[in-house]
């Protein structure tokens, strides 16, 4: 058992872990963010994509002794009020079905644009297709995606 | 359900502010979060605050409640699993309330009898509840009105109403249901009232945004998995791989020795009359809870289980095959038509097999439930179930009598990460329960992708003999079908001579065939089975609509005309049919590597006919685009019609292009995303239209019904495209 720093969505938490806990699991049950799901614990399914220091990671694969003093972003931290335009977009298509993979296609969404503004088709199946949607959303996760592309670099509100 | 009589109802006096988390305006969609129920300690009452305890009102129904300021608050009483049912049942309501969505907000129920039947599956909420629940709105609106012509000495058919205010018609005197409500909630529900002109529906038939969405979209959104409570202990099983099986010896010492574990025990589930047993590892942490697991070394005793392979179950049903089996369908004189065929010069006779494997739910958020059974015998369960009502069978094993088991046992509705049918079945809560009772404590059992993918039930396996007889002209004049296969509702007793009702979904009787015969061998074996999205559907569709695929080219014609041509006594077919023929431009001849396929089937109540078109280029084979055509009766919301076909055709296409769950030793071979696979974003068709047939007819399915004909569309495709004709299911799409 260890203590650890993390910084989550600008704020600090301590928590007592067990080094090799995975980072999904201190995330959701002792900092309480429940928004990063559990899917596969293999890396393969996207539900638990965070961004350690910008980047989208699966926290599921990462130790929370490697999350320790990095800045992570969880699905909670990219807006107070469903600002951010990925949250907007995805709300204007209605993407989301269940909604139980839709925080880490969010995460892996807004890591694609961040960097790469104004995504091709083919981009978006490249930083897209580790996210599994059981429910099928892909087509309005590509449109949403071009919806949030089209606003952030148009400087439109 | 009829409406129930009036129970005004003061909700709590708790601060509302400091227990609802609002995750938007109103008409936003109010849950309880779990951090509320976390508050207090384990002997307060706060513990056991369900949706219902915090609506402030007067209550008119167990639906509806409406305060002095006339906000109006409209219970979700279906658990919502993405099918957009948690604003859908309320928008029939509102419609005939005289509200509009603005005005509302709905709340997520807990389960409970008061609401009627709250279990989902089978595409039909709407359909069983449109008229019940139009009913409710309207007998409410009905009360307003008497309040406010009772209130100005008038008859009632001198009022109108508006966005929840009551107008005295020719004047200017208005009164709102603020001002009504408590004078209404002392009048009796009429049991009959007048419902709205269907051309008056200003919400159902409209696509309206969903107020769950707001919270899938920043984490907010409480799922099963999501339960926090006070001392949560975490739990995780140890099963068997053939899942029958007597536990023979297992390591508690070395499982306890790891830090956190707090306690080792059997466990049992049962699945259609059978014991599924395991070991329950229970920690304080998930993690030290798994890692506990890996240090039980469970030796089974299970040979008589580890007998059967995929190949095993494969031969013994293509024997069943063979036999006449039981009739379910029989026009004309199939085998009489049989025998005069083969002796006509220039007739022909066509027989084969198709074949689909067992497969898995998957659902994205993993089989879990969490329950705490206290000390003095109340419980409260917070677990993503279609089948919430469970009050009544843990009352009973804990000695509570009937009339008090919802007083007794609480249960939270959260929203379901996907259901597909598998979680109609509470397996994962009777394990929960069984732990809590005897721990005490609150308990979160996590199935992990591994034990939710190899532990079943499963959706059955099924071969079918196609078989059909041609005259001279290359017509036909018989078609049969057989299905040799488990069933669901008979598994755990002996097949009684009859045809169980679900095996027999989507088979399409009305095709213009002189002889047309449906039969169906019941296989048993030990893999347990379960309804999955469209059930026998998908398994029943791909041969059948595959085979009048085949039927139509022996006749050298175009599937669809042919499709018209022998449905055309079916007017929604032929609409359906006309309209796929128009919107996917059918007719347009395709460049050489390209391909088209159709399918249309009848299913829960629904038409929906597909088109896929593929194309082959750079060595590769794509599904470039998908059309469809939906014929669902009325319908509440257009835009969450279209989503859920979008959906089941990636869900059948995952089903037909990737990985069957096979058998070896009695144990299911693939376990996790890497052997199992889904279909991604890079291999959806990236052009999928959906068109909805307008008609006033009654509401029909929509969670199911675009699933059945995907598979054989794309068989025609596939067909179409290289000549290759594709009768077992999975296949590769890069191999054809």
């Amino acid at each position: 058992m260890a203590s650890y720093k993390l910084n989550i969505n600008n704020k600090e938490y301590t928590v007592e872990a067990e080094p090799q806990t995975p980072l999904l699991w201190v995330i959701r049950d002792e900092v309480g963010l429940t928004g990063t799901k559990y899917g596969c614990g293999i890396a393969q399914c996207g539900a638990c994509t965070i961004h350690l220091n910008g980047s989208p990671v699966r926290s599921c694969s990462l130790p929370v002794s490697a999350g320790a003093n990095q800045n992570i972003t969880t699905i909670e931290g990219i807006s107070d009020d469903n600002s951010h335009p990925v949250q907007k977009a995805w709300l204007e298509v209605q993407a989301p079905q269940c909604g139980y993979c839709q925080s880490g296609q969010i995460m892996s969404a807004v890591a694609l644009l961040n960097d790469k503004p104004t995504p091709s088709d083919e981009d978006i199946d490249q930083a897209m297709s580790g996210n599994i949607c059981r429910c099928g959303t892909y087509n309005r996760i590509r449109k949403a995606i071009h919806v949030a592309s089209k606003e952030t670099t148009n400087g439109s509100k | 359900m009829s409406p129930q009589k009036k129970l005004p109802m003061e909700a709590s006096k708790l601060d509302r502010r400091k227990f609802l988390k609002v995750t938007g305006l109103a008409g936003a969609m109010l849950a309880v979060g779990f951090d509320t129920l976390a508050l207090g300690s384990g002997n307060s009452t706060l513990k056991k605050l369900m949706p219902e305890d915090l609506i402030k009102g007067t209550q008119l129904n167990p639906f509806v409640t409406i305060n002095a300021q006339g906000q109006i608050t409209i219970m979700a009483h279906v658990p919502e699993l993405g099918q957009g049912i948690s604003q859908g049942i309320p928008a029939i309501i509102a419609e005939e309330l005289g509200v509009s969505m603005n005005q509302v907000t709905i709340v997520k129920a807990s389960a409970s009898r008061q609401y009627g039947r709250q279990s989902i599956g089978g595409s039909r909420s709407v359909r069983s509840l449109f008229t019940p629940m139009r009913q409710l709105g309207a007998s409410t609106r009905s009360v307003l009105v008497q309040a406010a012509s009772n209130k100005w000495g008038i008859d009632p058919s001198k009022c109108e109403v508006k966005e929840g205010v009551v107008y005295r018609k020719g004047t200017s005197d208005s009164l709102t249901y603020g001002d009504l409500v408590a004078n209404a909630s002392k009048l009796e529900l009429p049991k009959s009232p007048s419902l709205m002109d269907k051309n008056d529906f200003k919400i159902i038939g409209k696509a309206t945004h969903r107020p769950d969405l707001s919270g899938k979209v920043n984490g907010s959104a409480d799922y099963g998995i999501d339960a926090q409570t006070e001392g949560l202990l975490y739990a995780t099983i140890e099963r068997c791989p053939t899942l029958q099986g007597a536990v023979k010896s297992y390591d508690e010492t070395a499982a306890k020795s790891v830090k956190g574990v707090v306690e080792v025990m059997k466990v049992t589930r049962t699945v259609y009359g059978k014991k599924n047993t395991g070991i329950a590892v229970i920690a304080e942490t998930y993690y030290a809870a798994t890692e506990g697991r890996k240090k039980l070394n469970v030796k089974w005793d299970n040979v008589e289980f580890s007998k059967i392979s995929t190949e095993s179950l494969d031969k013994d049903m293509l024997k069943l095959a063979n036999e006449e089996g039981l009739k379910h369908f029989e026009k004309g004189d199939f085998e009489a038509n049989k025998v005069k065929m083969l002796t006509q010069d220039g007739s022909e006779f066509l027989a084969t097999n198709y074949y689909l494997p067992h497969v898995s739910h998957t659902c994205m958020e993993p089989m879990n439930a969490t329950v705490h059974v206290r000390e003095d015998n109340t419980v409260e369960v917070w677990a993503p179930s279609q089948s919430p009502q469970v009050q009544r069978n843990f009352a009973r094993q804990l000695g509570i009598p009937d009339n008090e088991a919802e007083d007794k046992i609480k249960v939270h509705l959260p929203y379901l990460g996907g259901g597909f049918g598998r979680r109609s079945m509470n397996d994962s809560l009777e394990e929960c329960f069984e732990i809590s009772k005897t721990l005490r404590k609150p308990i979160k059992l996590i199935w992990s992708r591994e034990d939710d993918t190899t532990q079943g039930p499963f959706r059955q396996s099924s071969v079918h003999r196609m078989s059909a007889a041609f005259n001279s002209a290359k017509e036909p004049t018989g078609l049969q079908h057989k299905v040799v296969s488990q069933a669901i509702t008979t598994q755990g007793r002996a097949s009684n001579g009859r045809v169980p009702f679900e095996v027999m979904e989507a088979i399409n009787t009305h095709y213009d065939i002189e002889n047309l015969s449906v039969r169906f061998s019941e296989y048993k074996s030990q893999i347990p089975i379960h309804w999955w999205r469209s059930v026998f559907g998908s398994t029943n569709a791909f041969p059948h609509e595959s085979f009048i695929d085949e039927i139509a080219i022996v006749g050298k014609k175009d599937p669809l005309q042919f499709r018209k041509e022998r449905l055309k006594s079916e007017p929604r077919f032929i609409k359906v049919l006309e309209k796929l023929e128009k919107e996917s431009k059918w007719n347009q001849k395709l460049g050489e590597n390209e391909g088209k396929g159709v399918a249309i089937v009848e299913s829960f109540g629904s038409i929906v006919a597909h088109a896929v078109f593929l194309k082959k280029e750079n060595g590769q084979v794509t599904i470039p685009r998908v059309v469809s055509v939906v014929d669902c009766g009325i319908y509440v919301n257009p835009d969450q019609v279209k989503a859920q076909t979008e959906g089941n055709i990636i869900f059948g296409l995952t089903a037909a292009l990737k990985d069957a769950i096979t058998f070896k030793d009695g144990a299911a071979q693939q376990a996790n995303f890497d052997t199992y696979r889904m279909l991604r974003m890079n291999e959806a068709p990236k052009d999928i239209q959906v068109h909805l047939i307008e008609n006033n007819e009654a509401p029909g399915g929509v969670g199911e019904p675009g699933l059945p004909p995907i598979a054989p569309a794309l068989g025609n495709a596939v067909f179409n495209l290289s000549g290759k004709r594709i009768r077992i299911l999975p296949f590769d799409l890069q191999s054809i």
